[in-house]
């Protein structure tokens, strides 16, 4: 047998040897056991898997500190309950009892670790009664209703800043309603409709002057802007109509609704009212119903409709 | 049907029923029992790390070996030689030609022509196949240059399709070679005294390979009882062949070292030479086998009743990277190629078929562990890339939570993740030894390239995912299916720099 060859053969011996010693160990850390060279006997253990939110948290078990920081595992964990403290600076600290079982996962994973002082901040720069969020979820309106003033700002609160005069109604506004193109907002209450221009361009120019629409004789059960932003949709106990938003407008009777709690949406993509009322049947019989009405420009004509009703 | 062939034809299925078997298993044990085929997994992975390692320290040996012997003048030792004498050895080269043109044909006779051994010991024969349609006037082209360099130099043009034969580079060198012993005969040379080489026709030796081959065996014990293999190396165009086939054929070569290392496995593979009495004795190659090269040494070793080996020349013969115009193509071609070689498990129920037989000589426990290692090295060709790549992962994807929740679930990926970043120490060694066996970078080819040629290490895997398994896969369900498989030599381009 040549050099090569007996060097061969050792080498082979040593990868078999390896392969048969290192085996053992591996497949018994894989299959949680750990081997203790006191009693040479293999235990089952447990496995704890720990992941927090914020990372970094010192891990205590049963009162012993761990050197690993979240997110980790700890290994060969003898079966039993054991008391976890979850610990990071500046943050409440997590507590629980969790029971490891031989040979399984006990997953701590969807730890949220809240900071001691909440992450507040103020937004508005000054004196607000209410506000609301955008569907963009881009800004954010707030009104002081003492003195009618609207404001506006980021997310962030930044570019806080004063975008308009509400009108002046009799009682508190039921919504606020801002139009599609963001430049005007229309508050109603149960008998009046107002509406402001948000920084109006021209202050003198009649089409942007605030006004209050009066519905002494009715209820204003809801009112939508169309998508064209001038025109208004008024939902009130006893009809649909609709009305350019501006003073003095003279409104458009669409349907006469029997029905006192009407129930509407508006689906301004579309332009398109859905609403449900009560409708005699041939019976004899008032009977609920669900109608779609369709009050897109293209098909349908505000100004000429408003034309032909005024001669 | 004879008893024979039937016995043949099962034999034929066992690889590929294994392979597939193993396969199947695996993936039905992921699904039913996931955990003991996580254990499996484990285990597999931690075999194979010992192994590759193990294997890896075999490569470095043979390297080592290759470039302390870099250098010899192995012609002068001949010289050198009191108790033989050289000089009564010829070589008879055959150089086997299918579809090869003379761009690949003229450097391979060029080499021989520039060695350092006696060009009045050799005899040439081109080997073309009578239906290529341009054999006779690239044989006429080279005759004009080369018969002349030469103690004999010999075209032949074996006949298509004769009887009991099928279009295999075998069929073909068997007529090469019973040319030339007519040859040798009205030259009055004795077969004793001629050593055989089958090259494949882009092989181009080394200056000092005869020199090297007559010294191993002139010094050897049974010299006729023994196959001499060199290094194949695929240094003729591998500054010029994209990455990816320079790749897998530099790890083609790598195996071949580590192949010469285990001698009771080696088996020889491509370029190798022979004595001519042995090659006349067992009745030449092959002529209806796709796998002539390693066939041969079964022929031998059964011939011999067991007594026949073959011993490693730590010297190199270089030949073409097999790529085409794009990298599909290439892909393609490599497949092609790996599934050729693979075909090699074809030598499964050739050697157990024979050894069922009567076959007394040889004993049972060489029986058994020559065919082990034959079907071994075989299905582990056909699965390693398969279980480490795809199977691995099965326990957790197809584990659910039951799975999941165990300690084994959790531990799986992590084990067979850091075991695996081991084998990163390895190819490393692959890097650095791919480097020392790179013929000199030509002129024309910007230094940047060897950078490049270290960081296209990383496309490794990619190479596993398609060429580990697959084309090993291939080949044994098609012998499984007895879809045989006929000769179909790699397209090589070669490009002058």
């Amino acid at each position: 047998m040549s050099i090569a060859q007996r060097v061969r053969a050792f080498l082979f011996y040593l990868s078999l040897s390896i392969f048969l010693i290192g085996l053992p160990f591996i497949l018994s850390f894989a299959l949680g056991y750990k081997f203790d060279p006191r009693t040479f006997k293999f235990t089952k253990t447990g496995l704890m898997v720990l992941k927090t939110q914020p990372q970094g948290a010192s891990i205590y078990l049963d009162g012993k500190l761990f050197n690993e920081k979240t997110p980790t595992s700890i290994n060969e964990l003898l079966p039993a309950r054991y008391n976890v403290r979850l610990e990071l600076e500046r943050h409440y600290p997590w507590v629980d009892s969790v029971n490891v079982e031989r040979g399984k996962i006990t997953r701590l994973d969807k730890i949220i670790l809240f900071p001691l002082r909440s992450n507040i901040k103020h937004l508005n720069k000054y004196k607000i009664s209410s506000f609301w969020v955008d569907e963009e979820r881009e800004r954010i309106y707030y009104i002081n209703q003492e003195e009618n003033i609207i404001y506006r700002s980021d997310l962030e609160g930044q570019s806080f800043k004063e975008i308009g005069i509400l009108p002046k109604v009799s009682s508190l506004p039921k919504k606020y309603k801002i139009s599609p193109d963001k430049e005007r907002l229309l508050i109603f209450n149960q008998h009046q409709i107002a509406a402001a221009y948000l920084e109006p361009r021209n202050t003198t120019a009649s089409t942007q002057a605030p006004f209050v629409l009066n519905y002494s004789d009715r209820k204003v059960c809801d009112v939508f802007w169309h998508s064209d932003s001038y025109h208004l949709i008024v939902i009130t106990n006893k009809n649909i109509e609709v009305l350019e938003a501006k003073p003095h407008t003279e409104p458009v009777n669409l349907v006469n609704l029997n029905k006192k709690n009407i129930v509407a949406f508006y689906d301004d993509a579309k332009d398109t009212l859905y609403f449900m009322d009560s409708q005699k049947a041939a019976d004899g019989k008032f009977y609920d119903n669900v109608y779609e009405l369709e009050l897109s420009s293209k098909s349908y004509s505000f100004q000429e409709l408003i034309k032909s009703q005024d001669q | 049907m004879n008893k024979g062939q039937i016995i043949k034809r099962y034999l034929e299925i066992i690889p590929g029923t294994i392979s597939w078997g193993v396969i199947i298993f695996l993936i039905l044990l992921a699904i039913f029992k996931p955990i003991i085929s996580a254990i499996l997994i484990i285990v597999f992975d931690f075999y194979w790390i010992i192994r590759t390692t193990y294997l890896t320290t075999l490569l470095v040996m043979a390297h080592r070996k290759l470039y302390k012997q870099k250098d010899r003048e192995w012609l002068s030792e001949c010289q050198r030689l009191t108790n033989q004498d050289w000089q009564k050895v010829y070589h008879l080269v055959i150089f086997p030609v299918y579809k090869e043109g003379l761009e690949v044909l003229r450097p391979s006779l060029e080499a021989l022509r520039q060695s350092h051994y006696p060009k009045e010991k050799m005899v040439v024969v081109v080997a073309f196949e009578e239906r290529n349609l341009k054999a006779k006037e690239n044989a006429k082209v080279l005759e004009t240059e080369f018969q002349t360099a030469f103690f004999g130099y010999l075209s032949t043009f074996h006949p298509d399709r004769l009887t009991g034969e099928a279009r295999t580079k075998g069929a073909n060198a068997t007529w090469a070679a019973k040319k030339a012993k007519e040859f040798l005969k009205t030259k009055c040379i004795a077969y004793e005294d001629v050593i055989v080489s089958c090259f494949d026709a882009d092989t181009c030796v080394d200056k000092e390979y005869f020199g090297c081959l007559t010294y191993h065996f002139l010094t050897s014990s049974k010299p006729y009882q023994a196959s001499y293999q060199p290094i194949p190396v695929y240094n003729n165009n591998i500054w010029q062949a994209p990455a990816f086939a320079r790749l897998v054929e530099i790890s083609a070569s790598f195996c071949q070292m580590i192949e010469s290392m285990r001698l009771e496995k080696f088996v020889t593979f491509s370029s190798h030479s022979m004595s001519f009495k042995t090659l006349v004795d067992i009745g030449y190659w092959p002529v209806d086998m796709v796998s002539d090269d390693s066939v041969i040494y079964w022929k031998a070793f059964l011939f011999y009743k067991g007594d026949y080996r073959v011993i490693p020349l730590y010297i190199t013969v270089s030949m073409d990277v097999a790529y085409s115009s794009n990298l599909f193509k290439t892909i393609v071609l490599q497949y092609k190629q790996k599934r050729r070689w693979a075909w090699g498990v074809e030598n499964f129920p050739f050697l157990v078929s024979r050894f069922l037989g009567n076959n007394k000589d040889i004993s049972l426990l060489i029986k058994i562990r020559r065919t082990f290692h034959l079907l071994e090295s075989h299905i582990t060709w056909a699965v390693w890339a398969i279980i480490l790549i795809f199977i691995g992962p099965l326990p957790i994807l197809l584990g659910g939570a039951f799975f999941n929740q165990m300690s084994i679930g959790y531990n799986l990926p992590k084990i067979t993740g850091l075991l695996l970043n081991f084998t990163l120490v390895t190819s490393v060694s692959w890097i650095i030894l791919s480097r020392t066996t790179l013929p000199p970078r030509p002129k024309g080819t910007s230094w940047m390239k060897n950078v490049a040629m270290i960081i296209e290490w990383v496309i490794v895997p990619f190479i596993i995912l398609i060429l580990g398994s697959t084309p090993a896969l291939d080949a044994q369900t098609r012998l499984m299916l007895g879809k045989y498989m006929e000769f179909n030599p790699t397209e090589k381009i070669k490009k002058v720099v």
